[in-house]
């Protein structure tokens, strides 16, 4: 069944399959984009009717699909692959992730029908992220078998470039649809055309989907009847298929995880809100460093055919727990140097009793779940992202903040009787305490927005570019290893529940806790401890107990 | 291969060029999770999942 890996060129019959998996992922990310980019219009669209309670629901069922709803389609949709077939079960995934898709372009908004309208848009949320779970795993699966032996690191490594083209597809649309009909229209009836667009997208991958065959690996298997009967039985309930996913969690995924979010969404987030440059240029930076970054995702994928998977993953997640802490301060110095002079330089404080101060990274917390004194004065510094250090105040003193020599009472919010709002008196006295400290934080250069002159552009570039290359160094060869690592009976299952696990709690929830670390100590680096940590436990994890697998045949078992 | 490298920078040419006309009104930070929608803090977890 092994291809020798001839130093030939890629096959036409190669390209179309790397080409048609990677259709679905690009899809993917489009779609993902999409509902970053559209966010606001969609609240206003199906949201905004609703009252708090049912809005809470609602923001429990949209977080719930993007957590958990993905890795429980890995499991669904990786069973079926291993059951009936990567083909089909690649078929059923992107018709239902392409159709959802697409359905939201023609869901009538809350105006129209009620309540229905957020519902089925949950619904079709839901739908995506089960689909989604089992895009990923069949894309690299499908791909990797088809692979000759020895390149199947570069193969699967095009996998990975499909981020960077959802990404730029996404804007293109978007941004072009603006541009083209303005935004009183777009924001009326224009932001369902991103979504109608993607039924040609949903269409091109279809058809060329129905005229692929069936993985030689599995056919191979089916033919000798060897396909698992229960391939999550096989996965999950024996020790030795257990522990390996484990460790492909642990060992792999989750530190590719926290430097991919690190790498882009952080890098984005921290150079936006943190050191207050611009949206178009903080836009721009990033999505100048994915494209100089994105052809590092074969070249690192190319390499580790040649010198292993393992060395590279271990090495990005290590050099991203060595100098996060360093570059992300350099990323502050040249970005904004005003703003980093003046953080250096002005003392702020928060003297609180510790005992009322409450846990504020909650991604489902309500304003109104934070009432102390001591809540109200992080969240004012934490929300501008003012850095403070704390002092502990006396029991059940009111708290306080103090800016260089001036200091400012806090005040304990009061909730109104329906439950959904502070009382009329505490919102005026809440809005007044915050404008007295933003002022103060203001005069004394706290919350200065970045000073195009001052901004070292190019030093910014060579961070950011750099932040992507540590990205292509955990990204580029991860389909490859994951796909490496298990037997093809249950190899879709098994790969895909770690890859979803991994990117999804470990990836997804970053920039929740690192909020929440920064909000509770006041120190705006705070939290990169996080992907420092995670980074650094993957490497350790990996490097004991995590297998070189660029020379496993990956037929030899079946 | 070449060809694909061209048909990649062009396409994220156009898509720079277009930032650089709208950049402000795209978020690239990925999908949100609803917490948006009952006014939680302005924390970066309304950033993506993947």
């Amino acid at each position: 069944m092994t291809t020798t890996a001839a130093a030939r060129p890629m096959s036409a019959e190669e390209k179309k399959v790397i080409f048609a998996s990677s259709l679905g992922t690009v899809f993917e990310w489009y779609d993902f984009y999409l509902y970053g980019s559209l966010a606001a219009i969609i609240a206003k669209q199906f949201f905004s009717g609703l009252d708090p309670s049912a809005a809470y629901i609602f923001a429990l069922l949209a977080f719930a699909a993007g957590f958990l709803v993905r890795p429980f389609g890995a499991i669904v949709f990786g069973r079926l692959g291993d059951m009936i077939g990567r083909k089909y079960t690649f078929l059923v995934t992107i018709l239902i992730m392409g159709s959802a898709t697409f359905v939201v372009g023609l869901l009538p908004n809350y105006a129209s029908i009620g309540l229905a309208a957020p519902v089925i848009l949950v619904i079709l949320r839901m739908l995506q992220g089960l689909a989604l779970g089992g895009e990923y795993g069949g894309a690299a699966t499908y791909v990797a078998e088809h692979s000759p032996q020895g390149k199947r690191g570069a193969y699967t490594s095009w996998i990975q470039t499909t981020a960077t083209l959802g990404l730029f597809l996404s804007l293109m649309v978007i941004l072009g649809t603006r541009l083209a009909i303005g935004e009183a229209a777009f924001a009326d009836w224009g932001w369902r055309v991103p979504f109608l667009l993607s039924i040609i997208l949903l269409g091109v991958s279809v058809w060329i989907r129905l005229s692929m065959n069936e993985s030689p690996a599995f056919q191979k298997m089916k033919a000798e009847g060897k396909t698992s009967k229960a391939p999550l039985t096989e996965s999950f309930g024996q020790w030795k298929n257990l522990k390996v996913v484990i460790l492909a969690l642990l060992g792999l995924t989750a530190g590719q995880a926290v430097v991919w979010y690190t790498g882009q969404f952080y890098a984005l987030f921290f150079l936006s809100t943190i050191a207050k440059v611009d949206g178009v240029t903080a836009n721009l930076l990033i999505a100048a460093a994915l494209v100089i970054g994105t052809p590092f995702f074969i070249l690192f994928g190319v390499l580790s055919d040649k010198i292993g998977r393992k060395p590279i993953i271990m090495a990005g997640c290590l050099l991203a727990a060595a100098s996060y802490f360093t570059v992300f301060p350099m990323l502050m110095n040249y970005a904004n140097p005003a703003l980093a002079k003046a953080q250096a330089t002005i003392p702020v404080a928060v003297t609180a009793d510790p005992a009322s101060c409450s846990f504020q990274g909650s991604p489902i917390a309500r304003e109104i779940d934070f009432t102390s004194s001591c809540d109200q004065a992080k969240r004012v510094l934490a929300q501008n992202f003012i850095p403070y250090i704390n002092k502990v105040g006396p029991t059940g003193s009111v708290a306080s903040i103090s800016i260089g020599t001036a200091s400012f009472a806090s005040l304990n919010a009061v909730v109104n009787d329906k439950g959904n709002g502070f009382t009329a008196d505490s919102a005026k006295a809440i809005a007044e305490f915050k404008k007295t400290v933003l002022d103060a934080a203001k005069a004394n250069g706290l919350t200065a927005k970045a000073d195009d002159k001052a901004m070292n552009k190019g030093m910014i570039m060579v961070i950011l570019v750099y932040l992507v290359i540590l990205v292509t160094m955990v990204y580029g060869p991860i389909a490859a290893m994951l796909v490496e690592m298990f037997p093809t009976r249950i190899r879709y299952t098994s790969m895909s529940l770690p890859y979803h696990i991994g990117n999804g709690w470990f990836g997804g929830l970053l920039p929740t806790t690192a909020f929440a670390m920064v909000a509770a100590t006041g120190d705006i680096y705070y939290g990169l401890w996080y992907p420092v940590i995670v980074a650094l436990g993957t490497f350790l994890i990996g490097m004991f107990f995590i297998k070189e697998t660029k020379d496993v045949d990956i037929f030899a078992n079946d | 291969m070449w060809k694909i490298f061209i048909g990649f920078v062009v396409f994220a040419g156009a898509g720079l060029f277009l930032i650089f006309k709208g950049g402000d009104k795209v978020d690239m930070s990925g999908e949100k999770h609803g917490t948006e929608q009952h006014a939680p803090a302005p924390s970066p977890s309304a950033s993506a999942v993947k």
